[in-house]
């Protein structure tokens, strides 16, 4: 180990952890060890206290080398296994690994390694819940130390050294420590260079672990690619030479027309179109979500009022249409397409058991891709800006109504055909359906974007089930389970206080 | 006791009023569909209709007070009526456009009364301007 003379401006590894043992505590949580680690505390501090009274530090730390010659073998053993360290042991090993100078970096790397040991050793310390050593303790021995990296970055490193500190206890534990302190030096040093987190805290704390963040976009590429793979293989080849690679390029000539035939013609021939636009949509992200929405959009056909609001939709469509300019037009018959079949199923229905429309982020994604329409079809939405409209989310439980249809086949006591199965659960879909869009009416009557308790009971008692007699509280005290009681009927508790509040 | 009774009778008679008024309207309305359309009504088909119009009438009412009341007011407003009416669209399409026209209405009358309250203000400034 080479002593060398450093300035009070740069503080090294040890000089820090040193400070820190001296200014902490002597307490331990672990009271049977106490002894053994008060010895050790006892007679590193002797020489510390040496170090404070004398004013150069080579003395000190060749003061404090010899003492630590002696206990380090001691402290190492008497450590034990990694499972039951104190900070305070930890911090030993620091100082036993840590090198007083770098072999590969040059200092001024250096500085924010060590920087970040205090710290790591600090977080660890009260990762591990023995407060003895507190951060605002070791605040002081940071702010010496120049050129500080931002705190987020610190905490970036604090995963890195927190591996690196096991790391290093794995290698002192296992071989000799002054054999191996440049190898483990080595390892830390380099080891700093790595930009991903590897998870560190894995083995010994799973729970604290921060799983790297999945990233969408790799799926909506992956979709990308799959649309591209199904857009290529279904366009004609003599229209590859056509193909663009903007965003909005122009649709082949073959399909151009017909994209804007099935604009004109309202009512039905629209509806079937946005069927289609929908179950292609559907096919083209998901095909497992295909079986969800082919039941609602063969529902769609048998029903004639929906029309009108189809209609009315579409010269919306169409208003929109024409404030885009004409090089657009092609893009916008596109976006117009899908944008029906996003705007009836939000007249038409709100609340849906079934999955529907893609997330935001995807349909700008989508849009990048296009080149072609698939099958004629515009499917493809531009990345205008989304408005907050009515939230399309995914059926949780996935199961639809299935549930209810065997609920139903249990209660019947007879056998029963598969079609009579599937009708209940049509009905039962327009019933749901019909209930929840009368639910969304009576929030936005009362002037609300959420439906409430009150929305329910006007509900209800349109229905009938509550009338002046039997009120909601009665129905749920009836049918609720007990725990749903005490989270719907308000109820005085001590103090005053009423739960839920009113 | 007996106020209560004479009460419940006044409201009985009212009713009975109100239902014989009914069944008289209902009555004329199915005579002229019969001369449209060439086909004779029954008697109990008309009592029927306008017992089922009569008990759907009560069925509004209550639910327009219902609604009121769950928009947190007193008074029924075309906003209520509009979303009873929701079920049906040729009736709920109708009603929307009885309320813009009435709206209309509204702004003329609210137009032609500004227009004279500004009238007489200048005529009541300019003799006091041309004194």
């Amino acid at each position: 180990m080479a002593d060398r003379y450093r300035p009070d401006s740069e503080p090294t590894t040890r000089t820090l952890l040193q400070r820190v043992l001296d200014t902490a505590d002597l307490r331990t949580p672990r009271r049977r060890r106490s002894r053994r680690t008060l010895a050790q505390r006892t007679f590193l501090e002797s020489p510390a206290s040496k170090r404070l009274s004398s004013q150069t530090k080579t003395t000190t730390r060749r003061r404090s080398h010899g003492a630590r010659s002696v206990v380090r073998l001691a402290h190492v053993q008497a450590n034990g296994d990694l499972e039951e360290q104190t900070p305070r042991t930890l911090l030993k090993n620091i100082l036993l690994t840590a090198p007083e100078s770098s072999i590969v970096m040059p200092d001024s790397v250096m500085k924010p390694v060590e920087v970040s040991k205090v710290v790591q050793s600090s977080r660890q310390e009260s990762s591990q819940g023995s407060l003895e050593l507190q951060l605002p303790e070791l605040e002081p021995s940071l702010t010496l130390a120049p050129g500080l990296p931002a705190p987020g970055k610190r905490k970036q490193r604090l995963r890195l050294s927190v591996f690196q500190q096991e790391v290093n206890q794995g290698l002192t534990r296992s071989q000799e420590p002054p054999g191996n302190a440049d190898v483990s030096s080595l390892t830390s040093s380099l080891s700093l260079t790595f930009a991903t987190p590897l998870q560190p805290q894995s083995v010994k704390r799973p729970g604290l672990a921060r799983r790297p963040l999945t990233r969408r976009a790799v799926d909506i590429g992956a979709l990308l690619q799959g649309l591209r793979d199904n857009s290529l293989a279904s366009a004609p080849p003599a229209d590859i030479v056509l193909e663009d690679t903007q965003p909005f390029s122009q649709p082949l000539v073959g399909c151009s027309p017909s994209v804007h035939h099935s604009l004109p013609h309202p009512s039905h021939i629209g509806i079937e179109d946005t069927e289609r636009a929908v179950s292609h949509r559907r096919q083209s992200i998901g095909p497992g979500q295909q079986s969800h929405i082919s039941l609602p959009c063969s529902e769609l056909q048998p029903q004639p009022p929906e029309v009108t609001e189809a209609v009315g939709s579409q010269e919306v469509m169409e208003a929109r249409k024409s404030k885009e300019s004409s090089e657009d037009e092609d893009t916008s018959g596109r976006p117009a397409g899908p944008e029906l079949a996003s705007s009836t199923p939000d007249l038409l229905k709100t609340k849906q058991p079934h999955q529907f429309l893609e997330p935001p982020s995807l349909p700008p994604g989508v849009a990048v891709l296009s080149s072609e329409p698939l099958e004629s079809m515009p499917v493809r939405l531009p990345p205008r800006p989304r408005t907050a409209g009515p939230r399309h989310h995914q059926d949780p439980y996935k199961a639809g109504l299935s549930y209810y249809a065997k609920l139903f086949s249990f209660y019947a006591k007879m056998p029963m055909e598969k079609k009579a199965l599937e009708i209940v659960e049509k009905c039962l879909d327009k019933y749901f359906q019909h209930l929840c869009n009368d639910l969304e009416v009576f929030a936005d009557h009362a002037g609300r974007k959420t439906v409430k308790v009150e929305d329910l009971e006007l509900l209800m008692r349109r229905q009938g089930l509550v009338t002046d007699q039997i009120s909601l509280h009665v129905l749920v005290e009836r049918h609720l389970p007990l725990e749903y009681r005490q989270l719907l009927i308000p109820c005085a508790f001590t103090g005053n206080s009423v739960f839920p509040t009113q | 006791m007996e106020e209560v009774e004479a009460e419940e009778q006044q409201g009985f008679s009212h009713q009975q009023r109100l239902k014989a008024a009914v069944h008289y309207t209902v009555g004329c309305l199915c005579n002229e569909v019969a001369s449209d359309k060439e086909i004779q009504f029954s008697k109990q088909t008309v009592a029927a209709i306008s017992e089922l119009t009569f008990r759907q009438c009560e069925m509004f009412a209550k639910d327009l007070e219902m609604f009121a009341r769950h928009a947190k007011r007193n008074t029924i407003s075309t906003d209520d009526v509009k979303l009873l009416a929701r079920r049906s669209n040729s009736l709920l399409k109708y009603i929307t456009e009885k309320n813009e026209e009435i709206a209309q209405l509204n702004l003329e009358r609210k137009a032609k009364k500004k227009k004279q309250a500004e009238d007489a203000n200048q005529s009541s400034r300019e003799p006091a301007g041309g004194e």
